[in-house]
């Protein structure tokens, strides 16, 4: 009988798999959003968050927010509660994140922009130095600022 | 021998000029010394426990020299010692580009506000720069060392 039930699990989603490519297939507002939800999963894959799912981790505060900009832009301005851990002078301020931040902590790293490579550059260094769980958070602070949500500085 | 000689209007002109501009720039530092300090870090030649103490040093120097330019005391050592700032300036914005960073220079703030001119280092800082050290060369040179308020020094 488990046996039964193993062996159903992946007919049914294999199942539900087909009907969803059929549909994606037939109707073009349905292959719409099947490309649209590829992209936020290679998106999420890579590490990547977008907008409300950013949101959504500083709403519930199970996040760290690491500002990867230089340190006098991050004193001017920055998301609420961020820590400033820059591209440019990441190895004397990791000392002292190290310190203050658990190795399992969940961190979402932003710079200013899409465009702007620090947010990548520091998260690779984060997981160069045992932090498994880094994020990046792509959209920067002008996407964060255009929605007007907190911020301080 | 003939002394080589500077007209005194366009000494007390500069004088007059580059001492309002010090003096504002070194307030501004002055109000905001952890914003100055944050970005000597990013140039990146200074040790951490250094920073504070050269940001309040070099606020100071620019407020106290700009001041001493603008009421006539001791003219041609604060604009000496403004030369050895510019110099350090100029060098620290020229080893920053070259090792290509990309940062504010930290130089006069409100200049890049009122005029839009551009503070992230490049070249322009480090023209203006030199021309501010053009600028300060015959203050230095043909200036007066005396104190205003006594009447019989040369």
């Amino acid at each position: 009988m488990p046996l039964h039930i193993k062996s159903g699990k992946p007919l049914r989603r294999k199942l539900f798999t087909t009907v969803i490519i059929l549909l994606s297939s037939i109707s073009p507002s349905l292959s719409q959003l099947h490309a649209a939800a590829s992209v936020a999963l290679a998106k999420e894959e890579s590490g990547e968050l977008d907008l409300s799912a950013t949101k959504a981790l500083f709403d519930t505060h199970s996040a760290c927010f690491v500002d990867a900009r230089s340190e006098y832009v991050y004193y001017k301005s920055h998301i609420t509660g961020a820590i400033s851990l820059s591209d440019s002078r990441f190895e004397e301020q990791f000392p002292d994140f190290r310190h203050n931040k658990a190795i399992e902590t969940l961190i979402v790293v932003y710079c200013t922009e899409p465009s702007c490579g620090m947010a990548r550059h520091v998260a690779k260094k984060l997981m160069k130095n045992g932090y498994r769980n880094v994020r990046v958070f792509s959209g920067g602070l002008i996407e964060w600022a255009h929605a007007g949500f907190p911020m301080e500085g | 021998m003939t002394k080589i000689g500077f007209p005194s209007a366009l000494i007390t002109a500069l004088r007059l000029m580059l001492g309002v501009l010090f003096i504002m720039s070194g307030y501004e530092k002055l109000m905001d010394l952890k914003f100055f300090a944050l970005i000597i870090a990013e140039y990146q030649i200074l040790p951490t426990f250094l920073i504070s103490a050269i940001a309040l040093l070099f606020s100071l120097c620019e407020l106290l020299c700009g001041t001493m330019l603008l009421i006539d005391l001791f003219s041609r050592f604060s604009s000496s010692v403004m030369l050895c700032m510019m110099v350090i300036f100029i060098a620290a914005m020229i080893n920053n580009v070259m090792r290509g960073l990309d940062h504010d220079c930290g130089c006069f703030k409100f200049l890049s506000q009122w005029y839009g001119l551009k503070e992230e280092i490049g070249i322009v800082p480090v023209v203006r720069d030199i021309l501010f050290f053009i600028l300060l060369l015959p203050i230095a040179s043909f200036g007066s060392n005396r104190v205003p308020w006594k009447k019989d020094q040369k």
